[in-house]
């Protein structure tokens, strides 16, 4: 089965459009370390500078959005249905999908990542799918869903402008909100020109129309849309998702299957939680009173209504999120993705997502990585943090991120996943400093080397147990006078 | 005669006596009696904040018991976190041991010791401190979103005559410092210190300030190793300098 | 492959953690996206949809098809669908737009649908602190969106104070297969953080507020 190269429009396809696709395979998580990761992020400058201005921009929207209200009651109101939600989560799961099945959702379950391609793939086949559109979704990222449903011949275009270049470029999405924040207006200019077969300006209204034009194509060809969701909501049986540029809507419309992966963790017990979950969402995420478009899809198209899918499926993903219920970590389940942690997290500002390895960049991901994908991977990434706290402040919903970074770190060292290096250094540190005389003993000694490295007030000399301070600092010793 | 006790930390006691020293004069100048105490080491935050409870509270044992003196004179510390670390995490570390409600006797009687100062602002004003330097105030992590100890530092570098308060843009963002992420991490940590740095040149302040050596060291150590104009102090060191 | 029941089961099998309960129904948020006391509900409407570049005109009963048509005339729209959610101002719009075509009829056409120059929609009902349009499946899932201009009619009586009231009162009663909001025009920040309008919806939406 292989896809149509024209398109309904008579045209044929861009080169680019009609196989726009080769997700990036390679595991960065495993295959290099935190380390490396940032290196590659901090030799990007033009990376580091559209952060901080990009996150600094939308943190003061933030701010701005909540002046005249009370922000505090409301983060208590939406931790306090998070929480409720997470711990009824069987009841409500259940409740959602029976309401669902009413509707005439069709309801699949997928245990782990492989499962969700494969059920993903197997609703193509049985559709006879041969295009699909997708809209934003971190879930589809989570479980690599683009190379599963290519590997089948099934066309894929990402339909969000970021994530299309993303897919194009052959890249990963570096911030949950804003996919392509590490690239520039170049880059992108350079990988439309190239698929136009023409020179195009350097603007980005210009860049956007003809992403328009081309995704236009693929809205008017595709035969299903595939989306995420951001809520469940469990009275309803209904799945709420939110965009700025309407792909979710048109991904959602005009294809005649609509497939949807959720993960469990987005279930919401009532319509009524959207009032206080929604302007958190939208207000945390950019500083919007709310997006342009919020979706809130109860099934395929009813008899009478004008367009809309023949077939609505969602794929309820698990993939390591029941094993964190009624845990230590359990309240990273209550994460409603909005990036605001990301954004005031001044590590993500230098290194830049992809540092993190995975589909979770910040803080939120520092935690994510290692609970979904085991200490072994993701294990560093809970030191990949200075404990600063900012992102405590920030969260809509009050995820103590710094208690679960540490808690990651604590079962880092009792699960034997810290170096041995560490684990000699932490033993011999808590046993000359139990003890006040071996404590004198020892800093005195050290007090004496440093005196001898100084030169003047500092010490510069990248000695073995001092370079990994002292080749790119200065150790200032404010001795007594 | 009121009496404090001080908690020097195991940073000052290593790379920073003259902090310590600092506050002393300056808490003496209060007509305040000083208690350097013996026995003290670290609160254990290094071993805490790694993941590794055990070596860590053996450690901060030994300066629970040594700061457990039967007295109730606040114990004073010249740093944000280690305040914080014994003031909100000691309870944790200590949870079900016998020392549980020794270590909640002392994180009531701990106080940062910029906090302290700043219920002396009057007496402080009557020492007459003089300066002519324009500062920033860098708010320390810990001590900013763990202790929520904003006004206070500023307070009481505002009781220095002559001296220009400035406020410095991203003053609440971390320095980098983040105890063994310097030494984990170093190309990152010493990135944020160079956008901290950034702010506070381009702030044209001659010296940034805080109340934990840990940001001073990073912050301090790589202006030294740039060139940068601006230079670091601690409260305790700038109060002691504006003296008479 | 895990059925309903195993995969019921994982979530089941965990213990639970702290339950906080949840806040009253009809307890109203205080939240940006509600209506602050005093304020007027259309004079909210028309400041917050102007917030998000929508162009707002407030008009009587009898001026609706006018300014529909103006606002055609004014974007050089040629091809132009009608929705069928327009309720009783459908007729005198269909006179002022004889060339247009039912939004039902094209929807079907995805391609047709695409080449439309301007689609004219009412609406299921309107949110005042938000400044949002909202549609349901009745009046048609894509039909906001599929043209580059969007011209809405909305009627007073439509209009609710917040989100909390559109989510809980009987306002989405009966929707059908969806209901959705629509704030401004489609707008991204992908590319160097440059807001762009008009990316995969409208670039420019007409808000007609009918007063009575």
């Amino acid at each position: 089965m292989s896809a149509p190269v024209e398109d309904a429009l008579g045209r044929p396809l861009p080169p680019g459009w009609a196989a726009p696709a080769h997700a990036p395979d390679d595991d960065a998580l495993t295959a290099t370390t935190f380390t490396e990761r940032a290196h590659e992020g901090l030799g990007r400058p033009f990376q580091r500078t559209a952060i901080a201005n990009a996150t600094d921009h939308t943190t003061a929207a933030l701010h701005q959005r909540f002046a005249g209200v009370d922000h505090e009651a409301l983060r208590d109101e939406a931790r306090r249905i998070r929480a409720h939600a997470i711990a009824q989560l069987p009841t409500y799961l259940e409740q959602w999908i029976d309401r669902a099945e009413e509707r005439g959702i069709v309801v699949h379950y997928a245990a782990d990542a492989a499962e969700a391609r494969s059920i993903v793939a197997g609703i193509c086949r049985d559709e006879d799918v041969r295009r699909v559109v997708k809209s934003k979704s971190m879930a589809s990222e989570e479980v690599a869903l683009n190379s599963a449903i290519e590997g089948i011949g099934v066309d894929v275009v990402e339909t969000d402008l970021g994530e299309f270049v993303v897919q194009a470029m052959g890249d990963r999405p570096s911030h949950v909100i804003a996919p392509i924040l590490h690239r520039t207006r170049g880059e992108v200019r350079d990988l439309f020109s190239a698929m136009a077969g023409e020179e195009l300006p350097d603007d980005p209204e210009a860049l956007t129309r003809f992403a328009r034009e081309g995704l236009r194509h693929a809205f008017v060809t595709a035969d299903a849309g595939i989306s995420g969701g951001n809520f469940l909501i469990a009275e309803t049986g209904e799945v709420a998702m939110v965009t700025n540029e309407g792909n979710g809507r048109l991904t959602t419309s005009l294809p005649r299957v609509h497939i949807a992966l959720v993960g469990i963790e987005k279930l919401l017990p009532r319509r009524r939680d959207l009032g206080v979950l929604l302007p958190l969402l939208t207000g945390h995420g950019t500083g919007q009173q709310i997006t342009t478009y919020v979706s809130v899809l109860g099934g395929p198209r009813a008899a009478q209504e004008p367009d809309g899918p023949d077939a609505m499926h969602v794929v309820l993903l698990d993939a390591g999120r029941s094993a964190l219920l009624g845990g230590p970590f359990e309240e990273a389940l209550h994460c409603i993705r909005c990036g605001a942690c990301q954004n005031v997290c001044p590590v993500y500002r230098q290194v830049g997502g992809h540092a993190y390895g995975w589909v979770y960049g910040g803080p939120i991901g520092a935690v994510l990585t290692p609970l979904f994908r085991g200490q072994r991977d993701g294990g560093e990434l809970s030191h990949a943090t200075t404990l600063c706290g900012a992102c405590d402040d920030i969260c809509p919903v009050r995820i103590p991120l710094h208690d679960l970074l540490l808690r990651l770190r604590e079962r880092r060292v009792q699960e034997g996943a810290a170096p041995l290096g560490e684990r000699v250094a932490f033993a011999l540190w808590g046993h000359l400093w139990s003890h006040p005389m071996l404590y004198r003993t020892s800093t005195a000694a050290a007090r004496g080397a440093l005196g001898l490295l100084a030169q003047g007030d500092v010490v510069r000399r990248q000695v073995p147990g001092l370079r990994r301070w002292t080749a790119g600092r200065d150790l200032p010793l404010w001795r007594r006078r | 005669m009121t009496g404090v006790r001080l908690f020097p930390t195991c940073v000052a006691d290593t790379v920073a006596r003259r902090t310590v020293d600092d506050a002393t004069r300056v808490l003496e100048r209060l007509g305040i009696r000083v208690d350097g105490g013996r026995g003290t080491t670290c609160c254990g935050q290094p071993g805490f904040n790694s993941g590794h409870d055990g070596p860590a509270r053996a450690v901060a044992r030994a300066t629970l018991r040594a700061l457990d003196d039967g007295g109730d004179a606040p114990i004073l510390v010249p740093s944000g976190s280690c305040a914080s670390m014994i003031r909100l995490h000691w309870r944790e570390l200590f949870h079900g041991t016998p020392d549980a409600i020794g270590a909640a006797r002392i994180a009531r009687r701990v106080r940062e010791l910029s906090a302290y100062l700043a219920d002396h602002v009057d007496a402080l004003r009557a020492l007459d401190l003089r300066s002519d330097v324009r500062v920033g105030y860098h708010d320390s992590c810990h001590m900013l979103r763990e202790l929520r100890l904003r006004d206070e530092p500023r307070a009481v570098l505002a009781t220095v005559s002559g001296l220009e308060l400035v406020e410095v843009r991203g003053a609440e963002r971390c320095c980098g410092f983040g105890g063994t992420f310097s030494g984990r991490y170093p190309e990152v940590s010493v990135a944020m210190a160079d956008s901290k740095i950034a702010d506070a040149e381009a702030a044209d302040i001659d010296l940034l300030v805080s109340a934990d050596p840990g940001c001073l060291l990073q912050l301090g150590g790589r202006m030294s190793r740039t060139g940068s104009p601006v230079r670091v102090a601690h409260v305790a060191t700038v109060l002691a300098e504006a003296l008479p | 492959m895990t059925d309903r029941a195993s995969f019921l089961a994982a979530v089941r099998s965990t213990p639970r953690g702290d339950d906080p309960g949840l806040p009253a129904r009809d307890a109203v948020p205080d939240a940006p996206t509600e209506l602050r006391p005093g304020e007027d509900r259309l004079d909210r409407l028309q400041v917050e949809a102007e917030l998000v570049a929508t162009t707002v005109v407030r008009v009587d009963p009898a001026g609706v098809a006018e300014a529909v048509a103006a606002a055609l005339v004014a974007e050089g729209a040629q091809s132009v669908a009608l929705a069928d959610d327009l309720g009783p101002h459908h007729d005198a719009i269909r006179e002022v737009c004889p060339d247009a075509v039912a939004y039902a009829d094209v929807a079907q056409d995805r391609v047709r649908a695409a080449g439309l120059d301007a689609t004219v929609t009412g609406c299921h009902a309107a949110v005042a602190a938000t400044g949002s349009i909202v549609t349901t499946g009745h009046g048609g899932r894509a039909a906001a969106l599929i043209a580059p201009v969007h011209v809405c009619v909305v009627r007073a009586a439509q209009v609710v104070d917040g989100l909390h009231a559109l989510v809980t009162g009987p306002t989405l009663d009966g929707v059908g297969s969806m209901f959705a909001l629509q704030s401004g025009p489609s707008r991204s920040a992908d590319i160097e953080k440059t807001l762009i309008v008009g990316v995969h919806g409208p670039g420019r939406v007409h808000l007609i507020l009918v007063e009575d």
